[in-house]
């Protein structure tokens, strides 16, 4: 009803009538969902924030400490995990550097399918909602910052809807959620204190705070090498509607002796990674697969190679993608 | 009551509940031998010469249509690397017990296997006849290598470095 309420002339009386506060209204976006979708996207670059998120997804949470700042063209963004043993991100645009000070390393990669909150939003809005139908939700007040909600309903049920709070005065996304089928928050990203505004930190705050503490760091380039593009020699004949392919690498993996062939996919929203290896003795014969909070993973025997599906998406659309995997003519 | 029985061996009861499950259990001899034999089929799972069976001959019959079998005492895993893992235990685990009635008919049994990735005897919850076909067992896949490398996760656990380093090295 908020939504109707938030739509031309008849905006006041069943906002009135149903006591909401329709905030919506009074900002310059209007009631546009994709103005205010491209603003969300738009705001985790463009703008300068920092503070702490949690991020839940089935039975695992973790928690996160950001700092974002825009320099020039250029994002530069620190993220340091706050469980498990110290270690840090940082990015630059797509770059990544991820430092662990225990093994004195430090990884570069280039980030594809990496999910970094609150950019969440990597395709235009256009790309999305050929998915997804984008309407505007319910103003909400959290962390102290009027937000405006963000629906992302799924066209079919290949996806999992979602939604996105978008705090009203810059749009950044102050809390996220993605829901089953039977409409339970399976995965939520939620700051828990932010601070907004290019006062809030500086160019020496996304800079390593690991980096001076040791004096020799090793270099690992491989992720990143890996990260290129190659023909992998393995299409995807039936993706799921909406689904289109964004690379394909070879990967080194733990314990394989060659490079095992991984194409992602995306709907501009969600990704999803198929695998392709030799099925090495004791080889599967029999597919499997298990699913946790959006996460979903699903694996295929296939004669001499096994397909693998991971990725954010229900498990009817990761068998889809495992089941349609074939040689490139 | 053969769910309480079960329930009391994997520990979920709380004091009043086993009190109640354990006293109904010793004044029935049908509960007794079904708390028997849920040990029985438990110790076969584990890997361990199964105690012998005492109540009465009936058991083996009962062991023949007995449609479900829930093995003891196991903290369910946590992760959906844990449930894969479970998943591919449980089918194990059915095995050793297919494989211990064939044990106890006479028939050379094969060994207990060992349950995959160090996991204690994990709860499975699968239909056991000795006539039923089992698919072979299935080797065990580790989730975290595909969720590291879909996620770009940089977490210092799951951050191995690569084998053929030498390799990467010559490329640069």
């Amino acid at each position: 009803m908020s939504v109707l309420a938030c739509r031309g002339g008849s905006r006041w009386l069943p906002a009135v009538a149903l006591g909401i506060a329709c905030s919506a209204q009074a900002n310059p976006l209007g009631s546009d969902p994709y103005a205010w979708l491209k603003r969300a996207a738009d705001s985790a670059r463009a703008t300068t924030y920092a503070g702490t998120f949690v991020h839940t997804n089935g039975d695992r949470t973790s928690t996160f400490r950001i700092t974002h700042v825009k320099m020039g063209d250029d994002e530069h963004e620190r993220i340091e995990p706050l469980d498990g043993p110290p270690h840090e991100i940082v990015r630059r645009n797509d770059e990544m550097f991820c430092y662990f000070p225990d093994a004195k390393t430090v990884r570069l990669d280039r980030r594809i399918t990496a999910r970094f909150f609150p950019s969440i939003l990597r395709s235009s809005p256009q790309a999305i909602a050929a998915s997804y139908d984008v309407k505007l939700g319910k103003p909400e007040r959290i962390l102290g910052h009027e937000c405006q909600w963000i629906r992302l309903e799924p066209k079919d049920a290949l996806r999992f809807p979602q939604r996105l709070c978008s705090e009203v005065n810059t749009g950044l996304v102050l809390r996220a959620k993605t829901f089953n089928g039977e409409r339970q928050v399976i995965e939520q990203y939620t700051f828990t204190e932010v601070r907004l505004g290019p006062q809030v930190a500086k160019a020496a705050d996304v800079r390593s705070t690991f980096e001076a503490r040791v004096k020799q760091w090793h270099t690992d380039k491989q992720p990143r090498e890996e990260a290129k593009s190659v023909d992998t020699g393995w299409t995807i004949t039936n993706p799921p509607a909406g689904f289109q392919k964004v690379t394909e690498i070879k990967r080194t993996m733990p314990g394989r002796s060659l490079p095992v062939s991984q194409i992602v996919l995306s709907d501009g929203l969600a990704s999803v990674s198929v695998f392709v290896e030799a099925n090495a003795a004791p080889a599967r014969t029999i597919e499997a697969s298990t699913e946790d909070g959006t996460t979903t993973f699903f694996v295929r025997p296939m004669g001499e190679h096994l397909v693998t599906v991971l990725g954010e998406v229900p498990l009817a659309t990761a068998q889809q993608v495992g089941r349609s995997v074939t040689r490139r003519p | 009551m053969k769910q309480d029985i079960s329930s009391l061996m994997d520990g979920e009861l709380d004091g009043p509940e086993a009190d109640r499950t354990i006293r109904s259990c010793c004044a029935s001899e049908d509960h007794k031998d079904t708390w028997n034999l849920y040990h029985a089929i438990g110790e076969a799972i584990r890997g361990q010469a199964p105690r012998t069976l005492e109540r009465r001959a009936g058991v083996m019959e009962a062991i023949a249509t007995q449609p479900t079998v829930l093995a003891p005492r196991t903290p369910v895993l946590e992760t959906a690397l844990g449930r894969f893992a479970l998943a591919a235990a449980a089918s194990v685990a059915t095995i050793g017990v297919v494989s211990w009635i064939g044990l106890q008919g006479g028939a050379p049994g094969a060994p207990s296997p060992v349950v995959a990735k160090g996991t204690p005897a994990p709860i499975a919850i699968q239909p056991v006849s000795a006539t039923t076909r089992m698919p072979a067992a299935q080797p065990s896949i580790d989730v975290q290598d595909y969720l590291t490398a879909h996620r770009q996760i940089p977490s210092p656990e799951a951050y191995r470095p690569v084998v053929n380093r030498g390799a990467a090295a010559g490329a640069r």
